[in-house]
């Protein structure tokens, strides 16, 4: 069931990004002064954050097919705290960019920009409740389940940073 | 403690990370610089694919369409980003 949800997501985030790159090659004027106002360092820094939790849920994983239990519901408090250190940063990015004026309006860029990026924080949160539901039993095939969604959130912020904050035109 | 896979994907991912983030400043060349940038995506996708999600020993189907998934769409950005160089 969760293979179902995450290729559900894959292909969703995949056409928002198709739908970005399109509209940066209709307006690479506009996406790339947009892109210019981004903070790539605190992105950048989210990107450290969200990998080190990904490895924290990979060692829960490993610890719960180990039946270390304890050890496993350890390791997915720190994924949980990383991850929302992660919506910490976000925000505090957001507060920055909503300072200079601009908004989910202000040009193409910053509407696709604050939907893919707001849609990917959204998924962080679930992430996080997932992670704290599974934590209470962390037996193997919850653990596994919520690693599994975490690591698509891993993996969709890997794809979307450089895409979003680096890639010139 | 001996590092194991999870560990060593974890460093390689951290140092992935940071190799991405210094090639604006270094790499003038939007063409190459994108190409780098995006090929770093997809090595760091590689990883957590096979050694996070776990699906190194997974049936091929699901290994493949999880790959896939993260080939597609660095090879689209690079593709979209160099026609609007050239043109």
């Amino acid at each position: 069931m969760i293979w179902v949800l995450i290729f559900s997501e894959l292909a969703a985030f995949g056409l928002f990004l198709g739908a970005f790159m399109v509209a940066r090659a209709i307006h690479p004027a506009v996406f790339a002064s947009g892109q210019a106002t981004l903070d790539s360092h605190l992105a950048g820094l989210n990107t450290l954050v969200l990998v080190t939790s990904g490895w924290a849920a990979a060692r829960a994983t490993a610890s719960a097919r180990a039946s270390q239990r304890q050890t496993a519901r350890r390791w997915l408090f720190g994924a949980m705290a990383l991850g929302t250190l992660f919506i910490a940063i976000k925000l505090f990015e957001y507060a920055g960019e909503i300072a200079l004026g601009n908004g989910l309006e202000t040009s193409p860029f910053f509407t696709l920009y604050f939907l893919l990026t707001g849609f990917h924080l959204l998924h962080v949160g679930l992430g996080i409740v997932i992670l704290a539901v599974v934590s209470r039993g962390a037996n193997v095939t919850g653990v596994e389940t919520g690693a599994a969604f975490w690591h698509m959130v891993d993996l969709l912020w890997i794809v979307m940073f450089p895409i979003i904050y680096l890639v010139q035109q | 403690m001996i590092p194991d896979r999870i560990d060593l994907t974890w460093i390689a991912l951290i140092g992935l990370a940071l190799a991405t983030l210094l090639v604006p400043p270094l790499v003038a060349r939007p063409l190459l610089g994108n190409a780098l940038l995006l090929t770093f995506a997809a090595l760091k996708g590689r990883r957590i694919v096979l050694d996070f999600l776990d699906l190194r020993a997974a049936p091929a189907l699901w290994r493949g369409l999880v790959s896939a998934w993260v080939l597609v769409v660095v090879l689209f950005a690079w593709l979209a980003s160099a026609i609007v160089a050239l043109v």
